[in-house]
């Protein structure tokens, strides 16, 4: 009983740790909460199946076509949107506010976009669902596959900013993007390359949770919201943060879920927030 | 190499700089020299690239350094160690040693400077792995010196690197100063502590309320007794 809450929570986890890292970048690097983060895991998931039912291209490749694709978005997206914002703001605080009003706008016009395309309906896809039995415990092939491309991808991540020169200054934005100039660093090409790997990582996210879960076109909030919690928890722009707090999230809403009840584990999520907030907003990990 | 011309730098409406020119010849040292409030960071900000003037030009190397912006710089050979240090607090000495080698002109090198800057700053090669945000004002002045040494540049700016520091350790800057000078290399300096300065420049500027009110050889300067009033305090000049 243990063991299976263990290993579904950390499979779980995973996803969400990846659905959470391509906004914690945003934020952490380019300086812009994406209210619409989770519009742009939508439509990667709809990508996803569309390409997988209209095409018969298998989802592990369609993954692969569809990550660049997300770069690209998310590239053109923040060169074209908020560039502006970001050179009319001024200071964080007026781009917060100027960053999360905009995006909440590009929230519902993604939503209608979809809603438009693909209708109301709950969407899903048949794809290597047969169980396999992992130290007893019988856990989705698609599940699996979905936790290794976030392992891969996460700690591909990890260690592209903690080892390369192109991820230390990254780094160096991120965390004194006052100072960057002076050693020659672009902060406006630095930001705008943290978007679009956000939202390539939106899309990995995206297109995985598509593999292995049902969802509708109205289901971005839901993503935003749980990647949010978990990036406030992991602490803002801290990805070994993210990733852990992803992994916790996942572990408490399988436990919330086989020891209480199902229909708690968003009520579980928020009260996990509300703690985390009055409690050490600052994230579990976050310094200052 | 370095030419500023009818240079006029505002903050809304207060005028900051009020049509300052100088030039800095290769391989000299030239500082600014002025009380608080004078103009001589906003002077030298513009030389950076962080401060945009309202008219006037900045050249260098017959480039016209206006044009460009602030990150651009570097890859011309031109590190500002700006007041406040700029250093990045978050990261090891090491990594910011590891940006200061990242324009293309230093990539090459960046082992060999790395050794001289080590020489240089001995203690920052003890502390490599230490976090630059929790060294001493004066260690951070040196990860934020040696960095700026790390691009290879050509010309290096200097404002007020001894500001905050305890006398002990502005010794310590000024001693390497004083090396890295020995090496050739370009120097603009804007600094209080005149007399430390006037030692080791070639010339330097007076500036007083957004204007240049004087220049020469730091030598004559030292002596000049309208100057040892304003910036040196005649008692003690007349002790050395």
């Amino acid at each position: 009983m243990l063991v299976t809450t263990l290993i579904l929570g950390l499979v779980l986890g995973g996803t969400y740790a990846l659905l959470a890292l391509g906004l914690t970048l945003q934020y952490g690097i380019s300086r812009i909460m994406n209210l619409a983060y989770g519009e742009f895991t939508l439509v990667s998931a709809f990508a996803l199946v569309a390409l997988f039912k209209g095409a018969g291209v298998p989802p592990l490749l369609a993954i692969v076509l569809i990550a660049p694709l997300g770069y690209a978005v998310g590239w053109i997206l923040y060169a074209v949107m908020m560039r502006p914002l970001v050179a009319r703001a001024g200071d964080a605080g007026r781009l917060d506010v100027a960053s999360i009003l905009a995006t909440f706008g590009l929230m519902f016009l993604i939503q209608g976009g979809l809603l438009v395309t693909f209708g109301a309906d709950f969407t899903s896809i048949t794809y290597l669902d047969q169980g396999v039995n992992v130290l007893g415990v019988p856990v989705a092939l698609n599940r699996l596959i979905a936790f290794a491309i976030c392992v891969v991808a996460g700690g591909g991540l990890v260690l592209a900013l903690g080892r390369t020169r192109w991820g230390l200054a990254l780094r160096a934005v991120a965390q004194t993007p006052g100072s960057a100039p002076l050693v020659g660093i672009d902060v406006n090409r630095v930001a705008r390359q943290g978007f679009a790997l956000g939202t390539a990582l939106a899309a990995i996210a995206g297109a995985s949770i598509a593999m292995h879960q049902t969802f509708s076109a109205t289901d971005g909030v839901v993503f935003t919201m749980k990647a949010l919690v978990i990036v406030i928890m992991g602490g803002v722009g801290n990805v070994a943060g993210t990733l852990i707090a992803g992994l916790a999230l996942g572990l408490v809403e399988t436990f919330v879920a086989t020891a209480i009840d199902p229909g708690l584990t968003l009520a579980a999520t928020f009260a996990i927030f509300l703690v985390v907030l009055l409690w050490r907003p600052q994230g579990l990990f976050g310094r200052r | 190499m370095l030419e500023v011309t009818d240079l006029r730098i505002t903050y809304g409406k207060h005028v900051a700089l009020d049509g300052a020119s100088i030039s800095v010849g290769a391989g000299e040292m030239v500082a600014i020299l002025g009380a608080n409030g004078a103009g001589k960071s906003s002077l030298l900000g513009a030389v950076g690239g962080r401060v945009r003037p309202a008219s006037g030009q900045v050249t260098y190397k017959g480039r016209d350094l206006l044009r460009l912006p602030q990150h651009a710089l570097v890859e011309e050979g031109i590190a500002l160690v700006p007041e406040g240090r700029g250093i990045f607090p978050g990261l090891s000495v090491a990594e910011n040693l590891d940006l200061g080698a990242r324009p293309r002109r230093a990539k090459a090198r960046a082992g060999a400077i790395r050794e001289q800057v080590f020489t240089l700053f001995p203690k920052l090669a003890e502390r490599r792995a230490q976090i630059a945000g929790t060294m001493s004002g004066g260690e951070q002045q040196m990860v934020a010196i040696g960095r700026a040494l790390m691009s290879a540049p050509d010309l290096l700016l200097l404002d007020e690197p001894s500001l905050g520091l305890a006398p002990i350790v502005v010794q310590e800057v000024f001693a390497a100063l004083a090396r890295i000078r020995a090496s050739g290399l370009t120097i603009m300096i804007v600094e209080q502590n005149a007399r430390a300065t006037l030692a080791l420049a070639d010339r330097a500027y007076l500036i007083e309320a957004g204007r240049i009110t004087g220049s020469g050889p730091a030598d004559t300067l030292r002596t000049d007794p309208a100057v040892v009033r304003a910036f040196l305090g005649g008692a003690a000049v007349a002790e050395s």
